[in-house]
């Protein structure tokens, strides 16, 4: 709690503001630069030419590491299987492994498939965690703490050893090569993260708002899904991403949970590709940017908000 | 946390005592006759909004995780293994033929140096990814809190590790460690530098692992910290240039303190992510060579899967042992951050 | 085992919707040839190439029987073990599943097959190869119908034998005995699978060893042996007349192979279209090299387990008899050069005609069978972790067996 009346200040341009203010417009896109932190900037910033040029190169170096990895499966894609390994950026370009990873798998059934779950997974998870999230952050009830450490707990659980236990349990109450065996499974990995996160996120939001609420005759209920929900934008963010690409890139229950392909999810039908007894690298990189594509857009509309929703969220766990 | 100020406070303090304090906040009534109430109900209705708000977690937690939980520190002290549990064939069953055994499975597994050549590497591990992790997160967070022409493209660049899944990023790692023909040993050979059996040496095995579990992480550091450290009123920083403090001064006085409890949580959790990361372990090397990189979880899903009949007691055992050395770090950890003064 | 089936991906084009489309009439009569109804789930684990012409062959069998659905459903071969159990277990498992020879035992001892002796999936049983038939049989009964034989051979490159002025070695001395003359030629004889256990048992078989005596309840691995091929192994990278490597062996075998970097390779039929791909004409195959006693390789292969818990049982089991026919058998020769498991088939004109299955029939007649125990497949695990030990370095030849055997005898319980 000791940050929570502090006022915030990230005021950076693609930045946003955590909500301290009740403004709701404040929250989205920010784009305005605290007078404060440009002054501060000023005055620190008299580096010298050494300085600058040391940390764009520490920078670019950084950059290219973390790009590269990615950059080399996109450009392994375009080569024919027998070039895979070599050096050369462009060699015999082709997009035969797209081609035959599109059209000759069920790759629209396995996408069609994910969508479904992981939709399905993030609309609830980022619901449950957050009525959690607020209900940790805002009510003080018997059974609270033991709340907070097993959404810790949870988090602690060895999933390997798991599986086999999870299975009996879904092969019982018929939920084998059913979307929501899979959508509860991926629910209890990725909601205890997302309320820990998520009531931190709420201790940002100040107090006064709840009780503007209920002084307007709101219920609880009301005052948290007219009022405080429209400003948890930047943590529903994170907690959405978050829930989005733990169900999108999970493998290893949906191999275990679902038989056959028509059943499979893109990760799952595509990991056929990379697994530990074949050699298929040129499909598999072109099946790997197939399921990164579209985990980078949706990463890409949310990494605005990430940077203020998961630091509120862990300011305040 | 103050309970003064939170609105179940108020609307209990409001209410009349007969138990149906719960209508003054608009909120169905308690339903029943009017009895005298007990304290359940009292309970019910003081806190029925948090507990129905709660409700759908605890629910599927306890489903999902708390059954096989159960279920699991059960089997760890039976000798239940795959062909003495209970099965359903057709419309046979099989009835379950295993033994309580105590704690031997715990004894067995203790006895064994397996279990502590796995945790001394398991340990290192995963000190050695979350401290690399967070300093280099650390840094890079602290390069990019300043402004300089291109630091959005550095930032997006930066956190792209993040949005690639993690399965394919290990894959397209071990495409690069390759040892006849990945990219690295070619650039190395191009120099003149013998290659380096990346995946096949032990020690070069740990590296790599590390290495790729590192670079997985960062993304995650880095933007918390980051936000953290924006978080930081600029005033701070100018009263202590007015004072006359230097920049590392500035760092170790203001920065530091301004981002100690996002770390401390950051820390928290990747130290339990990394301890059962076994994706990474599993699809870079599978725990080779010749065990060097298993850690804990890797070893414990080897027991259940591997040999047969799976044993499915020991397997609990390892998972519950697993279980047991992460919850005592986190109330260690969480001593330690109260001592400090830290709230949590 | 083949651990790696290699070729291509698991995976292949398959759309399900099996649904049954009889045309010819008698349906709805309990005619005199027993019709046939209800649906077959067939759990199929092989690869890429493979699985269009299964899928094919095992669609057929609703012409045959039209009352009867097939529900054809591709599992990849990495899980495809543990998958069963965790099903049969549940009660969730396929009517028929692709079994392989040494997961038979295993699943018989769970429980998980049904018995087939004196059932219609038995279909002329004298026709099938001893060898083949040996790996269905666990404690007294008949658990599953051979589907596929195959074993190890030894593929080279032909080009760059000439070069190095060499044949084909009969013997691993042999291979030692040319690695100057290979040197000359710029390559290294043969490149050893260190990552892939199943690999090893051509030197295990060589030197006359063995994993285990299944008869005697001994475990002879780390006998004398089982030391001089563990020894025999490193003695190969150690004098380089072959290279290793403890991770991605598939990979770096297959391309060491096709750019010319290793002469040999040793490898099974599912390696053909991929070495044949590669080398084309230069493409040779001959038995595997000898040990200092004898010549073996591994006998591997496919069978057909019925689920103890079908609900179909009688369609099951003649969804057996029919993929285990001999037509049936002819058809996939034909398309695939698997090798057959009746010797009615090998008579075929057709099989007669195939270069390969003429190639590795006589390797399988010789093959080595392995101890068909329940614990057959998690033998593979400690002998896997040795060799890379042994291979890193961190063991000597002899550790690395006596490591092994004490691993076999924790897991055997009560062997010697």
């Amino acid at each position: 709690m000791a940050t929570h009346t502090t006022p915030r200040n990230g005021h950076e341009p693609e930045g946003t503001a955590p909500p301290v203010r009740p403004t709701p417009e404040a929250v989205p896109g920010g784009g305005l630069v605290g007078t404060g932190r440009a002054r501060r900037v000023r005055r620190r910033g008299e580096r010298s030419r050494a300085a600058s040029i040391g940390l764009h190169a520490t920078l670019l170096v950084a950059a290219l590491i973390a790009v590269f990895p990615p950059f080399w499966l996109l450009v392994t894609s375009f080569k024919p299987k027998a070039d895979t390994f070599t050096r050369s950026l462009v060699s015999n370009f082709t997009l035969d492994n797209y081609d035959h990873v599109i059209n000759d798998t069920e790759f629209l059934t396995w996408f069609g498939n994910s969508v479904l779950i992981v939709v399905i997974t993030t609309v609830i998870g980022v619901f449950i965690s957050s009525t959690t999230g607020y209900a940790l952050s805002r009510f003080r009830f018997p059974g609270m703490r033991p709340l907070l450490w097993t959404l810790l707990i949870t988090q602690m659980f060895p999933m390997a050893v798991l599986i086999v236990p999870l299975y009996n349990l879904m092969a019982r109450y018929g939920l084998l090569n059913q979307p929501t065996g899979l959508i509860v499974t991926y629910l209890t990995i990725a909601v205890p993260f997302c309320a820990w996160m998520m009531k931190g996120f709420f201790d940002t939001v100040p107090v006064s708002i709840d009780e503007s609420g209920r002084v307007d005759g709101l219920t609880p209920f009301g005052t948290f899904w007219r009022l405080i929900m429209p400003l948890a934008r930047p943590g529903l963010a994170v907690t959405g991403f978050y829930t989005f690409v733990t169900a999108w890139a999970e493998v290893a229950y949906a191999t275990a949970f679902m038989t056959g392909e028509q059943n499979l999810t893109l990760a799952g039908g595509l990991q056929t590709f990379v697994n530990q007894h074949t050699q298929d690298w040129h499909l598999m990189t072109a099946a790997a940017v197939l399921i990164a594509v579209p985990a980078t857009l949706v990463f890409g509309y949310a990494q605005r908000h990430l940077q203020s929703g998961l630091t509120a969220g862990a300011t305040k766990s | 946390m103050a309970d003064a100020v939170n609105p179940r406070g108020t609307a209990a303090t409001a209410a009349p005592r007969d138990g149906r304090p719960a209508e003054a906040a608009g909120a169905p009534r308690a339903r029943g006759p009017r009895r005298a109430p007990g304290r359940l109900r009292r309970k019910l209705a003081d806190y029925w909004y948090a507990w129905a708000m709660i409700a759908p977690v605890v629910l599927v937690i306890a489903v999902i995780i708390g059954w096989p939980l159960v279920r699991g520190i059960y089997l760890s002290l039976t000798d239940a293994d795959e062909s003495n549990v209970e099965r359903t064939i057709g419309v046979n069953t099989i009835p379950a033929t295993y033994d309580f055994v105590g704690l031997e499975n715990y004894a067995d597994i203790l006895r064994d140096n397996t279990f502590w050549d796995r945790l001394g590497w398991t340990v290192v591990w995963t000190v050695a990814c979350v401290s690399i992790t967070f300093l280099i997160g650390l840094g890079l967070a602290n390069m990019l809190n300043r402004n300089f022409r291109g630091r959005a493209a550095y930032r997006m660049a930066l956190i792209l590790p993040w949005a690639i899944p993690a399965f394919v990023s290990v894959f397209a790692w071990r495409m690069l460690y390759n040892e006849r023909n990945g990219i690295l040993n070619s650039l190395l050979e191009g120099r003149g530098i013998d290659g380096i059996a990346w995946l096949s040496d032990p020690v070069w095995a740990k590296i790599a692992v590390i290495a790729t579990n590192v670079w997985l992480g960062v993304p995650f550091m880095l933007i918390a910290i980051l936000g953290a450290l924006q978080s930081i009123p600029g005033e701070q920083y100018e009263a202590a240039e007015m004072d006359g403090a230097n920049a590392w001064q500035r760092f170790w006085n203001i920065t530091l303190p301004g981002i100690s409890s996002v770390s401390m949580t950051v820390v928290l959790l990747s130290t339990i992510w990394t301890f059962n990361m076994f994706p990474v372990i599993y699809l870079l090397t599978r725990g080779g060579p010749a065990g060097s990189t298993d850690i804990l979880v890797t070893e414990a899903f080897r027991l259940a899967f591997v040999a047969s009949p799976r044993d499915f007691a020991n397997s609990a055992a390892w998972g519950v042992l697993i279980l047991l050395l992460l919850v005592l770090f986190a109330i260690s950890y969480r001593r330690a951050l109260r001592r400090q003064g830290e709230v949590w | 085992m083949r651990r790696s089936i290699g070729t291509t991906a698991v995976v292949a084009a398959l759309a399900l919707a099996a649904t049954a489309c009889g045309s010819d009439g008698d349906e709805g009569g309990g005619g005199a040839d027993g019709e046939l109804s209800g649906t077959v789930t067939y759990w199929d684990t092989s690869n890429e190439t493979e699985a269009e012409v299964f899928q094919a062959v095992a669609e057929d069998f609703e012409e045959q029987h039209p009352g009867v659905t097939v529900d054809y459903v591709n599992i990849g071969f990495d899980d495809a073990q543990n998958r069963f159990k965790n099903a049969a277990g549940a009660n969730e498992a396929p009517d028929v599943m692709r079994t392989e020879v040494a997961w038979v035992a295993d699943f018989a001892s769970l429980g998980y097959l049904y018995p087939l002796d004196d059932t219609a999936a038995l279909d002329d049983q004298d026709d099938f190869l001893d060898e083949a038939w040996a790996s269905t049989q666990y404690d007294g009964q008949t658990w599953a119908v051979p589907q596929v034989t195959d074993t190890l051979a030894l593929f080279y490159n032909q080009a760059l034998l000439d070069e190095a002025g060499v044949e084909p070695p009969a013997s691993l001395a042999e291979v030692e005995d040319a690695t100057a003359a290979f040197e000359e030629a710029g390559t290294t004889p043969l490149y050893v699978r260190g990552d892939d256990p199943y690999w090893f048992l051509p030197f295990l078989y060589g030197e006359g060893g063995d994993l285990v005596d299944a008869e005697a309840q001994q475990v002879t691995v780390d006998d004398a042996a089982g030391v001089a091929a563990f020894e025999q192994m490193q003695g190969l990278i150690d004098s380089g007349a072959a290279i290793t490597d403890t991770s991605e062996g598939w990979e770096n075998m297959m391309s060491s192979f096709a750019n010319g970097d290793v002469a040999m390779m040793i490898n099974g039929p599912w390696a053909i279209a991929d070495a044949t791909a590669a080398l084309g004409e230069d493409l040779g195959v001959a038995p595997v090299p000898a040990g200092g006693e004898a010549q073996g390789s591994p006998l591997g292969g496919w069978n057909y387990g019925v689920y103890a818990g079908t609900p179909d049982a009688d369609a099951s089991f003649e969804f057996v008899k029919y993929m285990a026919a001999a037509e049936t058998q002819t058809r996939i020769t034909e398309e695939l050069s698997l090798l057959p498991t009746r010797a009615s088939v090998y008579e075929d004109p057709a099989v007669q005609g195939n270069e390969m299955v003429q190639f590795f029939k006589p390797a399988v007649d010789v093959a080595h069978e392995r101890p068909w125990i329940p614990e057959a497949q998690s033998l593979f695990e400690p002998l896997r972790v040795s060799i890379e030990a042994m291979l890193t370095g961190s063991a000597a030849p002899d550790e690395a067996a006596s490591d092994t055997g004490d691993a076999y005898r924790d897991l055997l319980e009560d062997w010697s």
